[in-house]
């Protein structure tokens, strides 16, 4: 595993994740994306802002390979994601995904839940003992301090607030190890406080572990302030794709803009 | 009313009274016997004191016998319910198992009872088997059913991460389809400790040989002491169980953390 970290690194001026003319859809009538391309290089906060609806969830789904384009193509480190494809799962275990409605277990205590993304590397039949190499449990807590809930680590889910809840999400896909981390609205049921404090763990955390990531949002703000990437879908179309750094923002379209500019165009697309 | 209404209600009381003439109610035997009900009535309220601690000790025997049953039953029906659940298993397996549980299911526990007093002879041992045997299709039914309905949002997040079935089963399903086990056992065991006491009458163990034997012999006084006991004993569980549910299930239920008693 680690020799896989090293030839991770040793192509990491390379995209991690690539998309050519992609198209999807849930029936062969109506498609939810129509001929996205884009690139994710490794290292990148990748932002991807766009109205309920737009196809923001379904772009997640064909990275990780839960859906598969009804055209073009996807790769991820070079191969094709897909779930259920079983030469596909080692892959699949270093991808961080955190759905919009989180799937975490609700009666297991936050350990239990931290533990199922260190599944993969576990034998079967220890792990259905819940016998753990202590390297891992070590790992476990790091993480737990990480996004801040060591002390609850024997909390039942069900308790926890939802911006815990979020943070129990995090903890479990980063103890998967992961090269990039996918997050689908994770802040957007949240207040503007705690959603800043459950992004601020996310950065810290892509800071130490030199993560990718990969963020569903809904509001612009908060993809402008902690990705140095944005793209906006509108009705299942890359409308826009932009750079950013600090206040500085660069448009691959039209030039340089201010942040303003940007957002009265992202709320003009939202209409 | 309208007439629509009237028919119904007129067919049912015909088809009430059609029906109870075929099994033979009669209601005169009703009122012309209920003086011996006054006899018996008289004759149970002579308590013979020296039979409490018989009735104690056979009660006691009744409910270590439903205590083992239902445990084992429990033990037995987790791993079955797993293999029953039609979100998990495969067809060929689910369907010929449900099948099997819901044989067992047809017949009350006293039936099962007679048939392992024929296998394993008379004693406790019988009525254990046939308690385990009806928990087993009782329990896995109503857990392939809890596990069917589990919300499916962890299945898919955790199915991203690339977990084995025998993971995904440990970690996702069992811990999500588990809220409702204690109480579905708490029920199962008060159910058993019910049938378990009627199981003597056909020599299965426990108090219910005392009350039949006592019965035959027309000895209501000694029958009355073990049926009180029953009694009591019932009313017992049943408020012990009442108390284990509001303080387990309903903090879980709402939110609180658990207690798990040491």
């Amino acid at each position: 595993m680690e020799n896989e970290e090293k030839n991770s690194a040793s192509i990491s001026t390379l995209s991690i994740i690539q998309m050519r003319d992609v198209s999807a859809s849930y029936d062969s009538k109506n498609s939810i994306l129509k001929n996205i391309s884009m690139n994710v290089h490794r290292g990148t906060n990748y932002a991807i802002v766009g109205a309920s609806g737009s196809g923001k969830s379904t772009l997640l789904k064909l990275m990780n390979g839960m859906m598969i384009p009804s055209n073009g193509i996807v790769l991820y480190n070079y191969q094709k994601p897909d779930v259920k494809n079983k030469s596909y799962k080692k892959s699949m275990a270093k991808i961080g995904y955190i759905p919009q409605t989180l799937g975490l277990v609700k009666n297991s205590t936050v350990m239990d839940n931290v533990m199922i993304g260190a599944l993969p590397r576990i034998d079967g039949v220890k792990s259905f003992f819940k016998i753990f190499p202590k390297k891992e449990i070590e790992y476990a807590h790091d993480i737990l301090k990480l996004v801040g809930l060591d002390e609850k680590s024997d909390r039942k889910v069900h308790m926890l607030s939802g911006g815990e809840k979020r943070r129990v999400a995090i903890a479990r896909a980063l103890m998967q190890k992961p090269h990039v981390l996918l997050a689908d609205e994770i802040v957007s049921e949240l207040d503007s406080v705690t959603a800043r404090e459950v992004m601020d763990v996310i950065k810290d955390a892509q800071q130490k572990l030199n993560l990718t990531s990969i963020m569903i949002h809904h509001d612009m703000n908060l993809a402008l302030e902690y990705a140095n990437r944005v793209a906006v879908i509108k009705e299942g179309e890359k409308v826009l794709e932009i750079g950013v750094e600090g206040e500085q923002i660069i448009d691959f379209q039209t030039g340089n803009l201010t942040q303003q500019e940007i957002l009265e165009m992202y709320s003009e697309s939202q209409k | 009313m309208n007439p629509k209404n009237n028919l119904l209600v007129g067919a049912i009381i015909a088809v009430v009274v059609v029906t109870s003439y075929d099994v033979g109610v009669e209601p005169i035997a009703f009122f012309e016997g209920l003086p011996n009900l006054g006899i018996v009535a008289k004759e149970m309220t002579e308590f013979e004191s020296e039979h409490w601690g018989t009735a104690f000790w056979a009660m006691l025997e009744t409910i270590e016998m439903a205590f083992v049953g239902t445990i084992i039953g429990v033990l037995i029906s987790l791993p079955l319910s797993i293999f029953a659940a039609r979100n998990i298993s495969s067809k060929f397996v689910y369907a010929p198992l449900r099948a099997l549980l819901a044989a067992t299911r047809t017949f009350p526990s006293i039936l099962w009872a007679i048939l392992f007093v024929i296998v394993v002879g008379l004693g406790p041992f019988a009525g254990i088997l046939a308690i385990t045997l009806y928990t087993v299709g009782f329990i896995s039914k109503l857990q392939y059913e809890s596990i069917e309905a589990i919300d499916y949002d962890p299945v898919e997040a955790t199915n991203a991460i690339g977990l084995s079935k025998l993971q995904l089963i440990r970690y996702v399903i069992i811990p999500e389809s588990a809220p409702h086990l204690l109480s579905q056992i708490l029920y199962m065991f008060d159910y058993n400790v019910r049938q378990t006491s009627i199981l003597g009458i056909v020599g299965a163990g426990g108090i219910g040989f005392y009350i039949i034997n006592y019965i035959k012999f027309f000895e209501y006084g000694k029958a009355a002491v073990f049926m009180l006991v029953v009694l009591i004993a019932v009313l017992a569980i049943d408020w012990a169980s009442v108390k284990i549910r509001d303080r387990y299930i309903m903090k879980a239920e709402h939110g609180r953390q658990l207690k798990v008693s040491n």
